[in-house]
């Protein structure tokens, strides 16, 4: 199994919704919560988030695109963060997810370093490492209707830009639109393999232009054209 | 090019006009295109619908070659007539009129092409992809439904195509008029209420006109222990339907419904304290604020607003004598209070999302919504909707008294379960009558929040597939709809309105060619006959033409950011950690012309006031246009953020530069509202602004406001650290 | 990346201290005697409180030092667990061979317990220096000249302080002296190696880019634009993060310089020349190995300032 986030970067509008969302539900998991808040109220308000969307600009005006860019952990098969981890804490399971055991981690901040994509942040007051959970609280979670038992940040994504789902399984949903729409993985070139995968923005649908369009309307305005319409 | 979308729609429309891309059915069946309008220019009923005797529109029908009554079925009325009346007064028909207007040179999309900033060759392959779209790829439904006239249809035909105007559009001063454009721009291409179409979501459609007035009578108004008969907002049509005096003087302390803002639907809030601390219709006594950061982001002109809150009259009386906030929390208003009456928060009290105001429905079904307290409050709190039943009670309103004299309602919940605006119609629509066994309309149910509560709050009902399209001509629908008081009665057909004779009413007055009330003001005057006019046109937005281009170069424009909620959640803890300051964006290619780099310091300079802020460069960004974040600065102190909280530091507000007045014009005889002239839309986004690098060493947001006073049981202290969670901590 | 204080100077001592223990031990070995009797055990002493100073002061790095016991659990993978099984081991053994060598006894076990300190201190010194060399995402770490400058950094700063004592407790200095100096061109050889890597690979092709992070080359760009610049518009946050704290370290370019015309001066110039000039003094040799001591930290430093972690990509650097 090889569990996983699809994130659509056509769809994405940056609300951040996700973001919150994935502290409000990890602040409270027994996995990795709470999820510290330092300076709350002051000059340097900051804290531990497992998801951050970041937004960036690609091309030059006129002919440019906001690119909203939401960042968790990928949960790559080959994780150095995982191998690289002294005390055991940071491991990867059988489904894929790669966790921290809150208990074991001594806070050496490794892992983070040997994340290339910033996808743990260390807990100041816990003294741990946390990261995104995959929210393996919630998608096994047989209390929850079947439909509730994905991550909070799929959930909450207005836009539906976000899926949730077994990339090892060909049938999978997340499997055919990545291979529809070329889903791809970050920086392959470090040899991660990371899971995660993201749909670039869609080629707009070409219309035909303003000639063409001219001799198709004539013909599709041919049914409304009789003499006389009546009430 | 902020502003000019309506110039954009109408030179779409120049086009599809040409290429003749146009629903002629649609126009006919379900619009007023071929209803005849007297031309009888310079003479009283100008402008007016040709009516026969029982007040029918007039059309020419062509099988008849005669004069029809336009909501007849069957006749096929001309598009375009140019007829003798039967008294021998000249008319025409909308169609023919729009045509005129929109087959003219000045719509061309070579001539707008310079003011939209867009090149005429895009704009006509945008009005060609759309008209490819709505008549190439049109999409048809086999859904059965039926129209006003009893006739049965067995397919729904959506042009998918849609627009949305949001404040974008309505928060520039010609905002009225552009989103008229764009409605016509979708009549045009029959792409309304059809499926992938803009589609009316309960309680709308409405009559048109609707039938809202606002109460405007001053022998009721003023008369004491009286309530209104009407609502105090509502929808004039015509200018006896006004809120003034004899004299023509506004009644309203917001001149909502007055000659200078005539179809104030909502109000003018930005004028309220303005208007109030220059006594200007008249003082008050009392100013209650409830919900709105008004000494802050909801206001124009913040500085002075703040100045004119405090403000000590000749007499040494606060010009705004009694001043009362009714706030969830510290907000930069609460200062500014004789009575501060703390509310509880959204998680702390019962709310009605309500069908009779602006509920949460769907294209496909009428909803409604509540909030339940979940949490205790842990101080000194009262939801204010309880408040205002006690005061309605104790002051005994006849709506919450009985015969004896006695209270009808216990408190806010047992109001909203209980009061009927009419028989069987309250606030909630779902689980109705004893039982909760009735939908939409019932007697009240006792358990009705419990219902609510054990449906996750809220209420949906599905409409049946044949009420879902179409439902200005849907008899299914509009019949349900009156008997559930969706629509008024009888149920009719709503003829959407490309001509409307409501604005041309207001016209007349403004020619004085009304048999009825006429503006005193020759600046009323001159507003009216120039902005009602009743087809859709564009006009530069009124603060561009009061100062000169280049003087103020840019246009400076905010956006909400998605993750806040305007100064409401610019405290909120975790929120603040993604944006806890703003800054001014510009595109980079302007920047680099005039010098300009990230981060630089600015001053940014309006008609009115300027500012001091940061700058970031962007390419998303028109070349002329200058935008922040809404509402992210704060006053230190304010909502618990600290002294040094970069809301109030580095963070800034667009406001201050933004002037509640216009600027006084030689022909005008006072200065006038920064509205819409036709609805009193605020016109947030009109401003322009000059751009200037600080001087080295100038840093730092300018003008900075000194940290709001500590409220009483505030120690001050914060915690260094949050550790939110519902399990124990580890 | 953030120049912990913690780390920079764990690495400098512990090195020093690692590099000292070994060059005691070859001597050790060495038939002929090179170091009066009186100088090993202290030495050994010495060398010890070095490393463990070092050792002390990473575990103050540590954010949750409670938990430090459970750091031998990753043996097969990770180089910090070697690090710590090693370090915990040196300990108890450098003890017995101080014992040992305490006692005089001569023969086989001496010998051994010689060569498993030796070992051991080279072990650690690699161990160190592999958990940098190993990490990915900081390509200016990826390199043989990681370790090669830990080990030849380590034994340089040992012999240095080996000196001390040599001259200090009598002697014949002077084969120190040139093999100190012989390391000391080694270590700078492999310092320099280490900075033109790290210059000829930002050059390279190996490079990372924004848009490469964010999947421009895949199609994330605008309609109909085949390649296209990628800029940071925001970073989602206004002020600091975990992340702008620990791998978001600006370094300006005359700093660097500085820095490095600092550790090139007092790690190698200095004590280079006095080194050929002919040691006389104890003191001087004091001086000198502080001197280069604070070079080292000055070169340590800068090995984590100057590093430039993947993540600097997705808060808006152009290339890595
Ligand atoms: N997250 C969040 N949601 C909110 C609110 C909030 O504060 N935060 N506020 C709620 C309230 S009270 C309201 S009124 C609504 C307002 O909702 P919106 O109408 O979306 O309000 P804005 O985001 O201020 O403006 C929308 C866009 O109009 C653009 N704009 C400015 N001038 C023009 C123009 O001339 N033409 C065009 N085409 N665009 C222009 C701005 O750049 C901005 O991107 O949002 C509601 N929802
Ligand atoms: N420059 C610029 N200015 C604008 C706009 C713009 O686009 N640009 N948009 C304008 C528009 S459309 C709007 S609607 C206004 C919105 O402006 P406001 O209506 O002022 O919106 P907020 O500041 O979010 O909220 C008002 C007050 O409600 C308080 N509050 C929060 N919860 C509760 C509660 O439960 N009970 C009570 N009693 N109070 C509570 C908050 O503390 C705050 O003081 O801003 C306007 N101002
Ligand atoms: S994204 Fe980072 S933390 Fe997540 S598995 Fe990959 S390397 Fe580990
Ligand atoms: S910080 Fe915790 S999880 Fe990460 S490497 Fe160190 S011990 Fe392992
Ligand atoms: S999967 Fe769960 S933990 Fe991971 S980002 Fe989404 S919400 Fe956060
Ligand atoms: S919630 Fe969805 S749309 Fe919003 S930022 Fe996250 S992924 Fe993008
Ligand atoms: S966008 Fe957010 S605040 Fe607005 S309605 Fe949806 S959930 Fe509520
Ligand atoms: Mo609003």
């Amino acid at each position: 199994m090889k569990l996983g986030l699809l994130i659509d970067l056509d769809t994405c509008v940056g609300c951040h919704a996700c973001a919150t969302a994935c502290k409000e539900w990890n602040a409270s998991s027994s996995v990795s919560g709470p999820l510290s808040d330092y300076q709350p109220f002051g000059a340097e308000p900051s804290g531990v988030w497992l998801n951050r969307v970041r937004h960036y600009e690609v091309g030059d005006y006129p002919a440019s695109k906001t690119i909203n860019f939401p960042m968790s952990c990928l949960h790559c098969a080959d994780a150095d963060c995982v191998s690289v981890c002294p005390t055991g804490a940071s491991y990867k399971r059988a489904d894929g997810i790669v966790l921290v055991d809150q208990d074991k981690c001594m806070g050496c901040n490794l892992c983070a370093w040997a994340c290339p994509y910033g996808a743990r942040e260390l807990d100041e007051a816990s003294g741990t490492m946390k990261k995104c959970t995959l929210c393996v609280d919630r998608i096994y979670d047989e209390l929850l209707p079947p439909e509730d038992r994905q991550p909070a940040c799929v959930l909450a994504c207005p836009t539906h830009a976000r899926m949730f789902g077994d990339f090892d399984d060909p049938e999978s949903e997340v499997s055919r639109v990545t291979a529809e729409r070329g889903g791809f993985g970050l920086l392959p070139e470090l040899g991660y393999a990371p899971v995660n995968r993201y749909l670039p923005p869609r080629e707009p649908k070409a219309l035909p232009g303003v000639d063409d369009a001219r001799a198709l309307l004539e013909r599709g305005l041919a049914s409304l054209a009789s003499p006389a319409i009546r009430r | 090019r902020p502003g000019t979308d309506g110039l954009l729609a109408l030179a779409i429309v120049h086009v599809l006009l040409k290429r003749g891309a146009v629903d002629w059915e649609f126009l006919i069946r379900y619009t007023n295109a071929p209803w005849l309008v007297v031309q009888t220019p310079g003479v009283s009923g100008d402008g007016l619908f040709a009516r026969d005797d029982q007040d029918n529109p007039l059309v020419w029908d062509q099988d008849a070659q005669a004069f029809a009554n336009g909501h007849l079925p069957d006749i096929a009325p001309a598009l375009l007539a140019s007829v003798e009346l039967p008294d021998g007064r000249r008319a025409k028909t909308v169609f023919s009129l729009l045509s005129e207007r929109y087959l003219d040179e000045r719509y061309a999309p070579e001539s707008v092409a310079a003011e939209c900033g867009i090149a005429a060759a895009t704009i006509n392959r945008i009005a060609h992809e759309i008209a490819h779209v709505a008549f190439n790829e049109a999409v048809e439904l086999p859904i059965r439904w039926t129209d006003m006239h009893g006739r049965t249809h067995d397919k729904v035909i959506g042009r998918p195509v849609a627009m949305h105007a949001m404040r974008g559009v309505s928060a520039h001063s010609n905002g009225f008029q552009t989103c008229r454009a764009l409605h016509l721009l979708q009549m045009l291409l029959g792409a309304l209420e059809g499926p992938g179409n803009f589609r009316a979501r309960a309680p709308y459609p409405r009559r048109i006109p609707m039938r809202t007035l606002p109460e405007n009578d001053p022998k009721v108004i003023f008369a004491p222990d009286t309530p209104l008969k009407r609502m105090p907002n509502g929808n004039p049509t015509r200018p006896e339907d006004l809120v003034i005096d004899k004299d023509g003087k506004p009644l309203r302390i917001d001149r909502a419904y007055s000659w200078e803002s005539p179809l104030a639907a909502h109000g003018l809030m930005h004028m309220v304290i303005t208007n109030a601390a220059n006594h200007d219709p008249y003082p008050i006594d009392t100013l209650l604020l409830f919900m709105a950061n008004m000494a802050w982001n909801s206001s124009m002109n913040t500085g002075d607003v703040r100045e004119m809150l405090a403000r000590t009259a000749a007499h040494g009386e606060y010009a705004i004598p009694f001043v009362v906030v009714v706030d969830a929390f510290q907000s930069e208003t609460v200062s500014f209070a004789d009575l501060v009456l703390p509310d509880t928060t959204y998680l702390e009290r019962y709310d009605a999302i309500s069908l009779l105001d602006r509920p949460i429905s769907e294209p496909d079904a009428a909803a409604d919504s509540i909030r339940h307290p979940i949490l205790k409050p842990d101080r000194d709190v009262r939801p204010w909707q309880d408040v205002l039943v006690e005061l309605a009670s104790r002051l005994k309103f006849p709506a919450f008294t009985r015969e004896d004299g006695s209270r009808k309602f216990s408190d806010y919940r047992d109001f909203i379960v209980n009061y009927e605006k009419l028989p069987g119609i309250g606030f909630l629509a779902g689980w109705r009558g004893k039982e909760g066994e009735s939908h939409l309309r019932g007697e009240p149910n006792p358990k009705q929040w419990e219902k609510y509560i054990e449906h996750q709050s809220f209420f949906s009902y599905p409409w049946p597939e044949n009420m879902r399209y179409y439902r200005f001509a849907n008899k299914d629908y509009l019949e349900f709809a009156e008997k559930h008081a969706l629509f008024g009665t009888p149920p009719v057909q709503v003829i959407l309105q490309i001509y409307s004779e409501p604005l041309q009413k207001f016209r007349l007055a403004g020619q004085g060619l009304y048999d009825g009330p006429q503006p005193p003001s020759a600046t009323d005057r001159e507003r009216l006959a120039t902005y009602f006019d009743p087809l859709p046109f564009w006009y530069e937005p009124l603060e561009s033409r009061a100062r000169s281009h280049e003087a103020y170069p840019f246009h400076a424009i905010t956006q909400r950011p998605m993750m806040m909620y305007h100064s409401w959640d610019s405290q909120n803890v975790w929120l603040r950690q993604i944006v806890a300051q703003n800054y001014l964006y510009m595109n980079r290619g302007t920047a680099r012309k005039l010098g300009l780099a990230d981060l630089d310091w600015v001053w940014v300079t309006s008609r009115h006031a300027r500012i001091r802020c940061q700058l970031k460069t962007m390419e998303g960004c028109e070349a002329n246009t200058v935008w922040t974040w809404n509402a992210i600065g704060r006053q230190a102190g304010t909502a618990g953020l600290g002294a040094e909280a970069p809301e109030a530091t580095a963070g800034f507000l667009l406001n201050h530069l933004i002037s509640e007045l216009l600027p006084k014009h030689a022909s005008d005889e006072r200065r006038l509202t920064n509205s819409d002239p036709v609805t009193g839309q605020a016109a947030w986004f009109d401003l322009r602004v000059s751009i200037r690098k600080c001087p080295p060493g100038e840093t730092g947001v300018w003008p900075t406001v000194a940290p709001a006073m500590r409220i009483p049981g505030d120690d001050g202290v914060r915690p260094a650290i949050l550790r939110w969670t519902s399990k124990s901590p580890r | 990346m953030k120049p912990a204080l913690s780390i920079v100077f764990f690495t400098v001592a512990s090195g020093a201290g690692l590099g000292l223990l070994a060059l005691l031990a070859l001597a050790d070995l060495c038939p002929v005697p090179l170091l009066s009797p009186a100088v090993l055990p202290r030495g050994i002493v010495l060398a010890l409180l070095l490393v463990a100073a070092g050792l002390a002061s990473s575990v103050l790095h540590l954010a949750k030092p409670s938990n430090a016991w459970r750091s031998f659990a990753r043996l097969r993978t990770s180089w910090l667990s070697r690090e710590a099984v090693l370090a915990a081991l040196l300990f108890p053994l450098a003890f017995f061979y101080l014992l040992v060598v305490s006692f005089g006894a001569a023969g086989v076990r001496r010998a051994v317990s010689a060569i498993v300190i030796c070992l051991l201190a080279w072990g650690l010194l690699l161990c160190t220096a592999m958990i940098y060399a190993s990490l990915k995402p900081i390509r200016q770490w990826r390199t043989a000249w990681t370790p090669a400058a830990y080990l030849l950094l380590g034994h340089w700063s040992g012999a240095l302080v080996l000196l001390v004592l040599a001259i200090g407790y009598g002697g014949e200095p002077r084969i120190w002296a040139w093999l100190a100096a012989a390391l000391g061109v080694a270590a700078l050889v492999a310092k320099l190696g280490y900075w033109r890597h790290g210059a000829a690979d930002r050059r390279g092709k190996s490079v990372l880019t924004l848009e490469q992070a964010i999947g421009v080359p895949q199609g994330v760009r605008p309609p109909g634009v085949s390649v296209a610049q990628a800029r940071l518009f925001d970073a989602g946050h206004t002020q600091r993060t975990f992340l702008t704290d620990e791998f978001i370290f600006r370094l300006a370019r005359r700093h660097a310089q500085a820095l490095r015309g600092a550790a090139l001066v007092l790690g190698f110039v200095i004590p280079l020349i006095w080194l050929v000039a002919g040691p006389r003094h104890w003191a001087a040799a004091l001086a000198v190995a502080v001197l280069a001591l604070a070079g080292l930290l000055a070169e340590r430093w800068l090995f984590f300032a100057d590093a430039r972690h993947t993540v600097r990509l997705y808060h808006g650097d152009a290339r890595t």
